[in-house]
């Protein structure tokens, strides 16, 4: 009642149509969102019957048993380790490749096609070929390297390594994605911070490191950001690249396959919702921590 | 900036949200799609079916490619017989019961679908079957007591109600390359062989240079693999009653240290090798001389060239002291949702593809062992260039797939904790006992 009174008949047309156009997307974010978070901490609660019935509160008992699993933090330190070679890599390299295509090179857009394509493709499809490729018998790797008179090596079997492979797929497949965010910061950056610095004798290096570096930082940010909470969620490439039977798979099985097998294989929702959770509150950890300290380095000129 | 700050984290804050939530329904999603691409090509089949005339089409949920021909062929008898018309949709196991499962809970299972003793307490339990007692009652082509006990009370819930009509059995059989034994000096496999022979052959077909194996057998496949021997040798997995654990059993701990010893001493691939190709891919491949294998597997390994050209089957080596061969075996079953909208033809259907003239069809297609007495004996003829007979050779000695209310819960487990035994990193003994220790406590919990 107190709008109808305060607000212009303007103000209120604007009210009601902003809310309009927001209607789907919230719409969207509700119901396939919100609400599925709601449940998921409700059904964390419950152990959980087949099919949606028969549930029975137990309390913390699923967190309790949580707390005791040392799956459960093996899973947390491989997601971390994952992140770790990750995130990174998947950054810098992405950050190289958009300078060089921001640069005067022949070919600007076919580098740029070809570098994005990975991001097309399906994920299960592209860790299929990288399975393949990675094979400890008839992969082209192996293959390659035997042909060299080396020594075969168990890409994705070897306990110590099989996260490190898994991360190359998952380097491999983002790059073109952070490229194209780059890309895009990169054509912020006014030309003429070049030029003067040109005038003044600074070479590409430097170029670099004092201007392209610190006007990037922004981008660089978000990118960071969500690459983090992308990598903390990785589960396509390990569900598709290593067999139940992997030896390598406990040290290599990231949070949310751990709560794709209690919930879906084994058919226990509340203990996997309990894991999922746990997963949320790591990621909004790093993000604000993130937040935090992006004060320091991100420059918002 | 204080303000901007707050608004921009709690917009990530949203954002992680999200992307948490979105993961399990991808999971799901990739499931379906995986599904839908083969069903796309039985959609064509029934096409023509459709154009015949009108009324609904009873969906058919499978996992198994290879049956998908046979199962066509069958159920267009159906169709000609009763004029109602099917479509099998086929989604490989490892999704099949997410899918399953996905759709009991949203209601919208398909009408006729394959069980199997892994999950059907599950969907017992929470009656998503059709009961199919009555009808099975006044039914005049049916007759339970054809088809074996064991797998008839797998369906039947608390010994009463029946949710599942057999469809077929399935038993183990030894496959070996014969160039390799030619080759070795060696003969082959028949029904004087016991495990010591397998083994003392086993170490003749390894050649030191890494090139070829003796056997392999895959860990999680535990039907076709460990699970025979481990009976052989007087050890179980479960007991009857299907409340303690059997790997504290003298007889399971050492058929499993058999195995893993002749890993240990090399005559199998490395377990990373195992783990990361299938036993069949290497067989087919010629790494290997000898595998374990279930009947289901004919149409992959038959239809291989390299097999057909250097292969063979033969029966399980016996155990010396026991004198025993046995052959762990299954069978699937035909069951109905609860809440089709059609539960009339679902019920011919099942009621039909359990007949003796459907059950003999399956068997002389080759498609699989069917379960009905006496409708095997063509079934050998399916693929001439093998020794099918081994298969039905073994069938003398049989114990059912260890199963109870959770199977899945213990079998994962078993299959994690057993990789330990496998690559050496404990012995067999310690991991069975640490085995038996957790399914127990699993068993008491069901």
């Amino acid at each position: 009642m107190n709008i109808k009174i305060k607000g212009s008949r303007r103000e209120r047309s604007e009210f009601l149509w902003g809310w309009l156009f927001l209607l789907p997307t919230m719409a969207g974010l509700i119901i396939l969102n919100i609400i599925p978070i709601i449940q998921t901490v409700y059904q964390s609660f419950f152990k959980t019957g087949a099919f949606g019935r028969g549930n029975v509160f137990v309390g913390l008992q699923n967190y309790e048993k949580l707390f005791t699993d040392s799956l459960v933090w093996q899973a947390l330190m491989n997601t971390f380790k994952y992140a770790l070679v990750e995130v990174p890599f998947s950054i810098v390299i992405a950050l190289l490749l958009a300078v060089l295509m921001d640069g005067k090179i022949r070919g600007k857009s076919a580098w740029r096609t070809i570098y994005f394509l990975p991001m097309v493709a399906a994920p299960a499809a592209v860790a299929m070929v990288w399975r393949w490729l990675y094979n400890s018998e008839f992969g082209l790797f192996n293959h390659l390297l035997n042909s060299l008179g080396l020594s075969s090596v168990n890409w994705i079997s070897n306990p110590s390594t099989a996260y490190i492979s898994v991360a190359v797929v998952g380097i491999w497949s983002i790059i073109g994605y952070n490229m194209v965010l780059f890309i895009a910061g990169l054509k912020e950056i006014p030309r003429d911070y070049y030029e003067a610095s040109q005038i003044d004798g600074a070479g590409g290096v430097k170029q670099f490191f004092y201007i392209t570096l610190p006007l990037i930082s922004p981008t660089m940010f978000f990118v960071a950001v969500t690459r983090i909470i992308g990598a903390m969620q990785v589960f396509d490439s390990i569900y598709m690249m290593m067999d139940k039977s992997n030896p390598a798979l406990v040290k290599t099985q990231s949070l949310v396959y751990l709560f794709y097998r209690y919930s879906f294989v084994e058919g226990n929702k509340g203990y996997g919702s309990s894991i999922v959770l746990l997963l949320l509150v790591v990621i909004l950890l790093i993000t604000v921590i993130q937040m935090v300290c992006q004060k320091k380095w991100v420059n918002y000129s | 900036m204080k303000r901007k700050w707050g608004f921009t984290a709690a917009a990530i804050a949203i954002a992680a949200t999200a992307l948490v939530g979105c993961s399990s329904q991808q999971a799901g999603k990739e499931t379906t799609t995986a599904g839908k691409e083969e069903t796309k090509q039985a959609e064509e089949t029934t096409k023509a079916a459709e154009n015949a005339g009108g009324g609904k089409t009873l969906t058919v949920a499978i996992w198994d490619k290879n049956q998908e021909p046979g199962l066509t062929e069958i159920m267009s008898d159906f169709t000609k017989a009763t004029g109602i018309k099917t479509q099998i949709q086929i989604t490989p196991w490892e999704q099949y019961w997410t899918m399953l499962e996905a759709g009991a809970t949203g209601g919208s299972l398909p009408d006729v679908f394959w069980m199997h003793s892994n999950e059907i307490s599950k969907y017992a339990q929470y009656d998503m079957l059709l009961d199919l007692t009555d009808k099975i009652k006044d039914s005049k082509t049916l007759e339970m007591d054809k088809f074996p006990k064991e797998i008839v009370d797998i369906y039947k819930w608390e010994g009463k109600k029946q949710l599942a009509v057999p469809k077929d059995i399935d038993t183990i059989a030894l496959w070996y390359n014969k160039t390799m034994f030619d080759e070795a000096g060696i003969s082959y496999p028949d029904a004087t062989w016991t495990w010591d022979t397998f083994a003392d052959a086993a170490k003749k077909l390894t050649k030191s240079d890494g090139s070829q194996y003796g056997f392999t057998v895959k860990p999680t496949n535990d039907q076709a693999g460990w699970c025979n021997i481990v009976y052989d040798m007087g050890g179980y997995v479960i007991s009857d009653d299907k409340k303690s654990s059997g790997f504290g059993q003298e007889g399971t701990i050492k058929g499993l240290t058999f195995l893993t010893d002749l890993m240990k001493k090399g005559y199998a691939p490395p377990y990373e090798v195992v783990a990361e190709n299938a036993d069949e891919a290497l067989f087919e491949a010629g790494k290997v001389a000898m595998i374990t294998q279930g009947s289901w597997m004919l149409p992959e390994l038959c239809n291989n060239d390299y097999v057909k050209a250097n292969c063979d089957i033969a029966v399980l080596p016996k155990d010396a002291a026991s004198g025993k061969r046995i052959s762990i075996y299954n069978g699937l079953g035909w069951a109905a949702s609860a809440n089709t909208s059609m539960p009339e033809e679902a019920w011919k259907l099942i009621e039909y593809m359990g007949s003796k003239e459907a059950q003999q069809k399956q068997s002389d297609l080759g498609v699989v062992i069917s379960a009905y007495e006496g409708t095997t004996d063509n079934w050998v003829k399916a693929y001439p260039a093998f020794n099918l007979k081994a298969y039905l050779d073994m069938k003398e000695d049989i114990v059912i797939r260890p199963y109870s209310k959770s199977t899945m819960v213990w079998t994962n487990m078993i299959h994690d904790k057993l990789i330990d035994a496998w690559n050496g990193n404990k012995t067999t003994e310690e991991v069975c006992k640490d085995i038996e220790k957790e399914m127990n406590s699993m068993l008491a919990s069901e």
